[in-house]
Parts: C-alpha cells; structure tokens; sequence
C-alpha cells in the first residue's frame, strides 16, 4: 500500500469534489468534501459541507495523511458550491450587454496605450501572448509571460472611469 | 495572553551566494521528492501534467483565500495556535505567520515547519 504523498495526480484526482474522512497522523479525522490535493506537498484541502454555517476550509499537509476514505460522492451541483467559495465572482453576475459593454471599454483603453488587442468571442487576446476573460478585471488576465502579465494587470487596474470596484480584495 | 514577545530567535537566512533556494541543499532533498515519477506513453504524460496543473491552481487559490484570515493550526502532541495566515513557500515547507498566540505571549512574526503542521483550518 503505498503512501498518500507518493500516489500520482491522476489518483489524488479520483478524490475530488467527494465527501472524504481523512486519517492523520494520531488518529485524527478530519471530513469534509476535497476541493483539490496539491501535487507538490499531497496537501488535502477540504471545504465543510453544512448548509446553514459559513464555509469553512481545512488544509491537512500531505506527510500527515495516512488514509482517505471515500463517504459519499458529490455531483455537478456540489462542484459548483464548492468552486463559488473559491472564486465567488463569477461572469454570471453581469448581463450579456454589461459584459459586452465592459470588454469595449477595457478593448478601448488598451488600444489607446498601444497595446495590440484583438477580440476572440468573449475573450479579449493581447498580442498572442495574454488573453482577458470575462468581467475583464485585472485578476481575469492569463498568459505564461510574467512580464506582460504584470504590465497589462497594471494597465487594466488603471482603467479610468466609472469601473464597477471589485467585491473581493486580497488584502 | 495578547503581551507580545521579543524575538526569540530569528531563522537562518539564504545563502548568499545563491538564488536562495538551492535545489542541492540536504533540506530540500530530505523534505522534497526529488524525482516526479513519470509514466511510459507521452499522451497520459500530458493528461498528468494537465490534472497537476488544476490541481495546483486549486491549491494556490486557497492559499490566497487563507491570505489574511485567523487560521487555527493544528500540531503534533494536540496543540493548537491560532495566527494570522501570511504565506507559504512554493514547495509549502514553511508557513509565514502573524500574531501567533502561543502561551509565552505573542509572537509577532513566526515561521512554522511544515512538518510540525498536521492542518490549518479557517472560516471563509
């Protein structure tokens, strides 16, 4: 039986978006549904599955993990509420004309500081290199070079006018 | 229990003379494995780097949701701290915490090894 941490991604994978009861170390046991397991430390990551609480997560380090086990198995819906405490702004938030409006403004103000814009569908892509997707905020923007990354987030966190402020801030 | 304490002791910086983090160093090879196990075709290979990458992606997306938040740790022996979640390394070896309560008082600023961590947990 090999051990938690040794196991491939495609194993870890089987596990998420269940109920599990994890086993750690000193007979703990944690339940709760596995939102993902980090394939770099096998870090477990389950989100409380209670209706009427607020959410609560908890990370259990993958050295600690003896034994998974598998209680109920989750559907699309559960996937869903669990991906929404993750990333609670969601496109669904803004109609078809808000977001179409929205990727105007942000296509135009990336034009007027020469930037090479193109629009692909829903999609803004900038110079093959980075693409901005729906509600264009400067956390929606994707792209494998750092340095255009940072230099069109800036651009796009400095858009001037009467942006809707984001509801979540890291800070 | 909320008097802060002075520094007891500040943790070995990088080497200076490197990156600051040295993939030949014996912490890392103890700690980190040193090899990915890799499958035989090179399709299923893509299909592992690609559930790799969601996987990661969701993990680092709850380390920024911890960012910030009260985070109750939970360590060998039943201890349990409580600290203000500041960041974690890349192979998540260490944790960088704040206001951790311990019962000397205090601790400004702390390191916690990952090893000596078996969960956090936090309200979202």
């Amino acid at each position: 039986m090999l051990r938690w941490s040794s196991r491939s991604p495609r194993h870890w994978h089987e596990f998420v978006n269940h109920e599990v009861c994890v086993t750690a170390g000193d007979q703990q046991r944690f339940e709760g549904r596995v939102f993902t397991v980090d394939p770099v430390s096998a870090s477990v990551v389950l989100v409380s599955v209670q209706e009427n609480e607020c959410p609560s997560v908890r990370v259990i380090l993958g050295h600690a993990v003896t034994d998974v086990q598998i209680l109920r198995r989750g559907t699309e819906e559960t996937e869903r509420q669990m991906k929404s405490v993750f990333l609670p702004d969601r496109a669904q938030d803004l109609s078809a004309e808000e977001l179409k409006s929205r990727r105007e403004s942000v296509r135009l103000w990336l034009e007027k500081n020469r930037v090479p814009v193109t629009e692909d569908g829903e999609l803004l892509c900038v110079a093959n290199a980075l693409t901005i997707s729906a509600p264009y905020r400067p956390g929606d923007c994707s792209s494998a070079n750092e340095i255009i990354l940072s230099r069109i987030q800036s651009l796009v966190e400095s858009i001037p006018g009467a942006e809707q402020p984001s509801a979540q801030t890291h800070q | 229990m909320k008097t802060p304490v002075s520094v007891l002791r500040l943790p070995r910086g990088p080497d200076p003379n490197s990156r600051g983090f040295d993939p030949s160093s014996p912490r890392f090879l103890a700690l980190c494995p040193t090899s990915v196990p890799s499958s035989s075709s090179s399709s299923s290979d893509e299909e592992e780097q690609r559930l790799r990458a969601e996987l990661r992606e969701r993990f680092l997306r709850t380390l920024l949701l911890m960012t910030g938040k009260r985070v109750r740790f939970d360590m060998h022996e039943h201890v349990r701290v409580h600290a203000r979640f500041g960041a974690s390394d890349i192979d998540v070896l260490n944790l960088q915490v704040s206001d951790l309560e311990t019962p000397l008082g205090v601790q400004r600023e702390a390191l916690l090894r990952c090893q000596d961590v078996i969960a956090c947990s936090f309200e979202v």
